[in-house]
């Protein structure tokens, strides 16, 4: 047998261990909620996934995820053009700060929100004249989704920001472009890319999200009763097989999405030729 | 169109780049900024351009002054070293795209756009690659495609930053050569900065020498090459042999050679430095009684019909370089290690010293 040689060594080991670790901590769990689900009749698997409550909880859950990814992508671009192309005092600090999310316990950021939005909080009260409730309502959820998914837009797209070359953008000016069909025309079809994938990150990360939401969600079934609380609750009742059915059409919708976006992603740099070189 | 550049001085932070700067392109001529790196010719094309601007002075196309007018107002094509194509756009989108942003009463029709496009592309002879990316061609075909790119917009002047910095020297080569040419058909004002002498000596009408944020000397590549202002020119327009020595009533001492100098300085007696080219070094087997310097050949090296020799100097050990033909070198029968005697020809002589480099 020939031996083919490689500059990069152990590609079989570093596959297999990477299968591996991905059996481990994402498939095997995964399949364990979909066998979980069989012991149910098509019937009562119906029945838990199609309650009115449970899927006025699909369009809480998807429809404020999307809202906020949606609004995280333009204010995380803003964000992460302020970062990049300007140098003012305290920079750091701010790049710093767009990490908060990440790092702080969600419950804690759910307290924080729910007690600063509600309509005696420094901002809710502000909204309450205008007889906009913020606290225990959707727009509530949205606020808390916008929150933790924010990081995910500035940090991919941050650095292809600050690779994107100036002379490019000197190029176009040259040629008599404006500022904002530079940026149009050649800055957004560059970081186009890195913006959808923060885009799928902001929007996967909201649709799971538990923790920052139900203390500002106000859980009313109906109304304002997220996804994941529907499966808390249905564990509670020790109703196993019922969460885990609702698990399973999350599960699909999000793979679903993800990968319309990807799909989308990927005929987008065809379209703007994102060449593989 | 004319440039005219008055008084421009330019600082970054502590690094004073450009030292009150002037200079005037004539309409249609193409100027070589030639320099070595860090000597503030590509911060002067840029300011041409209106991509920097100057702490001080102003800058005039055509009699009227455009300092403060903006980059896409200036009507300038500039093509940058590293070509700075548009990557997600084709060679033809990359070419129409200065016919694109116009405002929508001064564009094109589209029709016109592709007429224009493909006259253009047929100009760098590169209209069968209108449909591919800009990651897809060589180094040579981008910066053929950056000039038509530039030259799309009609600009009144063209300016190139180091334009074939980034190629390999073949393609360097006939690059050069291929822009002469163009120029010659547009006549369009064009400047363009190197560090490169051979290339600036070979392409350009006028030469602007310029070191440390100050222009040394401006002239035809004749004048520069062979009557250089300074002895940083000299030094920069080719290999040299640095000397000192001292005149005394119009006869130079260099070495301990009386040299006579080739040309009337006035009486004027003081210590001066003196190059020498390496192929002005004449290399004899034996002594001379007129004087010579004796030295040793350390290293012969071929290249193709001329021999350059690396000697070292008896009395100080310096290293001193010589170019000869093969003929000569073959006639001489000399081999590393052997003794030899050399006279200096056509020394340049400048006075006062530290002109080294």
């Amino acid at each position: 047998m020939k031996r083919k040689a490689s500059v990069l060594p152990g590609f079989k080991l570093s596959l297999g261990f990477a299968i591996l670790y991905l059996s481990l901590v994402v498939l095997i769990p995964l399949s364990a909620a979909f066998l979980k689900t069989f012991t149910l009749t098509w019937a009562e698997f119906w029945q838990s996934v199609s309650a009115p409550r449970v899927v006025a909880s699909y369009k809480l859950t998807f429809g404020a995820s999307l809202i906020a990814a949606i609004i995280n992508v333009v204010f995380g671009l803003l964000t992460a053009w302020v970062l990049t192309r300007y140098r003012f005092f305290g920079k750091k600090i701010i790049d710093a700060f767009v990490d908060f999310p990440f790092a702080l316990p969600t419950a804690v950021a759910g307290i924080s929100l729910s007690a600063i939005y509600s309509t005696n909080g420094w901002i809710g009260s502000l909204f309450e004249p205008v007889g906009i409730k913020v606290a225990y309502t959707p727009l509530g959820v949205v606020v808390a989704l916008t929150f933790i998914g924010l990081p995910f837009v500035v940090r991919t797209v941050q650095p292809v920001l600050e690779d994107l070359s100036a002379e490019v953008e000197e190029a176009a000016a040259s040629l008599g472009a404006n500022r904002w069909q530079v940026f149009y025309k050649i800055i957004f079809p560059a970081i186009w890319p890195a913006l959808i994938t923060g885009f799928a990150l902001a929007f996967a990360r909201a649709i799971g999200e538990y923790g920052s939401v139900i203390f500002i969600a106000g859980n009313m079934p109906m109304v304002s009763e997220i996804t994941p609380l529907i499966i808390i609750t249905k564990l509670e009742q020790y109703d196993y097989a019922g969460a885990t059915a609702v698990a399973v059409v999350m599960l699909v919708i999000s793979f679903a999405l993800l990968f319309l976006i990807n799909a989308l992603q990927w005929w987008s740099n065809r379209r703007l030729g994102h060449t593989a070189s | 169109m004319s440039i005219e550049i008055k008084n421009i001085s330019k600082g970054f932070g502590n690094f004073s780049a450009l030292k009150d700067v002037s200079l005037n392109v004539p309409t249609g001529e193409l100027v070589a900024l030639l320099g070595p790196s860090g000597c503030g010719k590509t911060t002067l094309l840029r300011i041409i351009a209106g991509l920097e601007t100057p702490d001080n002075g102003s800058i005039h196309f055509h009699g009227e002054d455009a300092t403060d007018r903006a980059v896409r107002e200036r009507q300038v094509g500039f093509v940058f070293q590293h070509y700075a194509l548009f990557r997600h756009m084709t060679v033809f989108e990359n070419v129409a795209f200065g016919l694109r942003v116009r405002p929508k009463h001064t564009r094109p029709s589209e029709a016109e756009i592709k007429r224009r496009v493909h006259e253009l592309l047929n100009l760098v002879q590169l209209d069968w690659l209108a449909d591919r990316y800009p990651p897809q061609l060589s180094g040579g075909q981008r910066q053929r495609i950056a000039l038509a790119r530039a030259l799309a917009v009609e600009p009144k002047v063209l300016l190139l930053d180091e334009p074939f910095g980034a190629l390999d020297a073949k393609v360097r080569k006939d690059l050069r050569r291929w822009l002469r040419r163009l120029h010659d058909e547009l006549h369009i004002t064009s400047v363009f900065v190197t560090h490169d002498q051979e290339e600036a000596l070979e392409v350009a009408d006028t030469i602007v020498v310029m070191n440390q944020g100050r222009i040394e000397q401006i002239g035809s590549p004749q004048q520069v090459y062979d009557h250089p202002a300074t002895p940083f020119v000299y030094q920069f327009l080719g290999n040299v042999n640095a000397f000192e020595g001292h005149v005394d009533q119009g006869v130079a001492k260099i070495a301990g050679l009386q040299v006579p100098l080739n040309y009337q300085h006035e009486a004027r007696s003081g210590s001066i430095s003196a190059f020498v080219r390496p192929y002005d070094i004449q290399v004899r087997k034996a002594y001379d009684d007129n004087g010579a310097l004796a030295a040793k050949l350390t290293y012969a090296h071929s290249i193709g019909p001329i021999v350059r020799l690396e000697l070292k100097r008896e009395d100080n050990h310096e290293f001193l370089d010589a170019e000869l033909s093969k003929a000569d070198f073959d006639n001489l029968n000399i081999k590393e290690g052997d003794s030899v005697y050399l006279k200096l020809k056509n020394v340049r002589v400048f006075f006062g010293n530290n002109f080294v480099i």
